[in-house]
């Protein structure tokens, strides 16, 4: 940590932390609501039949795959004065970010989130209903068996979320106040920076915290996929 | 084809895979409504009844199936779980925040129904990392727990060695000598003869025997269930 503060070009530790609370505040922010509307709309489609679900299902899919630039250039569109919601002054805003990014996030926990829920069985179903369970009971069943699924869901989705620079870049601006601390300059977009100034230290040094920050949220799914996988294994022993 | 069940009486359905004696069974439990003709309790056709009227039917009748499909939880929260669901959500949710199970005599009956089928002692291991035998059991037990007027058993030995097999059909037993109705479909003519008071024969989609199960497997009336007995009829 202190080659940072020796070369950034503001030199302080306030820039740094501005810079990872804001990644943070976008990417936290955009995932959560990304998970409130992911979640009703995968189990919607989880629990449901309906004519076109595989389309709908694919269209989902493909949503993880959107360009990030393309997505930043649409948001860009509709928050700018002339979109439909430049009356809410969002261009280069935190909050156009965290638009941008519910837009990226949003596709990866519903697709995540859906492939969970589809994975319980039919038999458990069953077993939920057959014991007296009402259709809400057995969505229950289903959302607690598909538990560690739906966090894998939401922690991929941030990791999408804290590590995409372009759509940001884009709508935020890669803004700093003139006392130095960020506006809507992330360590992704703040990596960019160094990068063309070339300042690859500082970069990297960025690159270590935001690899952290990564690291850690894989971490910390990889742990909670474990204890749900060590609880189910339990004994090892599975044969009649 | 038409099938009934009265309080303490074991009905065996028997018939080679594949012939319908699940789809029979949940016909029963009431997962989904005939094609064709009624599915009556008490006399009142199921399928006529209010949501809320057949939901009180359905919360009568415990199901077991083939697969044990037990929940990634304790053995206790497994066992538990029907009792769980019978509750207001109001109290559930209480229950969920305090971890405790809640209804005053629910430990007393997951307690018993794990000491029917031998699994007091692992009440509160996770409930997937028990060998086939035990999950089978445990399904069981989750059955019991709920205290049913009737119980339908889909295969429910098909996971067990004889001791366990025999551990069952003792609890069958007792179930029946506490007044539950037993629909129990299998493939296994010798526990059918063993458990039954009845056992009706599905061939071709049909009930075409019921009867005791020394009259059907010694003198059955219909020279189809005298092949599919001794093994003549190959499905």
């Amino acid at each position: 940590m202190f080659p940072l503060t020796a070369t950034l070009p503001d030199a302080s530790w306030t820039y740094f932390f501005s810079i990872v609370a804001v990644s943070l505040y976008v990417s936290g922010l955009a995932v959560a609501v990304s998970t409130l509307v992911s979640l009703p709309v995968a189990l919607g489609i989880g629990f449901s039949e309906f004519p076109g679900k595989r389309a709908v299902t694919a269209v989902i899919n493909t949503g993880m795959g959107f360009p990030s630039v393309v997505v930043g250039l649409l948001v860009l569109l509709v928050v700018s004065n002339q979109g439909p919601l430049g009356d809410l002054d969002l261009a280069f805003t935190p909050e156009a970010m965290v638009l941008s990014q519910f837009v990226l996030a949003t596709p990866v926990i519903t697709s995540i989130t859906l492939s969970a829920v589809e994975g319980v069985g039919d038999d458990v179903r069953d077993a939920a209903f057959g014991l007296g369970g009402t259709d809400a009971d057995v969505a229950l069943v289903v959302i607690k068996e598909a538990r560690y699924g739906i966090v894998t869901a939401v922690l991929a989705g941030f990791g999408r979320a804290i590590s995409e620079v372009g759509s940001i870049l884009i709508v935020g601006g890669n803004i700093v106040y003139s006392d130095g601390t960020s506006y809507t300059r992330t360590l992704t977009t703040a990596i960019t920076v160094e990068a063309r100034q070339g300042r690859y230290e500082a970069g990297l040094v960025l690159g270590a915290v935001l690899l952290v920050l990564v690291l850690g949220v894989n971490w910390l799914g990889s742990w909670i996929r474990s204890r749900g996988r060590g609880r189910a294994s339990g004994g090892g022993r599975r044969s009649p | 084809m038409s099938l009934s069940v009265s309080p303490g009486e074991v009905v065996t359905v028997v018939g080679p895979s594949g012939v319908g004696k699940t789809t029979l069974l949940r016909l029963l439990a009431l997962f989904r409504p005939p094609d064709e003709g009624t599915i009556s309790w008490d006399g009142d056709d199921a399928w006529a009844l209010s949501d809320r009227e057949r939901l009180a039917v359905r919360r009568r009748v415990a199901t077991v199936f083939q697969e044990p499909s037990l929940f990634n939880a304790s053995v206790e929260r497994n066992a538990e779980y029907g009792l769980r669901v019978r509750r207001p959500w109001s109290d559930r949710i209480r229950d969920a925040i305090s971890g405790a199970i809640g209804v005053s005599d629910a430990s007393r009956r997951v307690r018993d129904a794990l000491e029917t089928v031998g699994l007091e002692s692992l009440r509160d291991q996770n409930a997937l990392s028990l060998s086939g035998g035990e999950a089978q059991r445990v399904a069981f037990a989750r059955a019991l727990a709920v205290e049913p007027d009737v119980l339908l058993l889909d295969e429910p030995s098909s996971n067990l060695d004889p001791r366990n097999t025999a551990v069952l059909e003792d609890a069958i037993a007792d179930a029946r000598d506490r007044g539950v109705g037993v629909v129990v479909a299998t493939h296994d003519m010798n526990q059918a003869e063993r458990i039954s008071d009845r056992v009706a024969v599905l061939l071709d989609g049909t009930i075409i025997e019921t009867g005791p199960p020394e009259q059907v497997f010694e003198s059955p009336a219909d020279d189809r269930t005298r092949r599919f007995v001794t093994g003549e009829l190959v499905y």
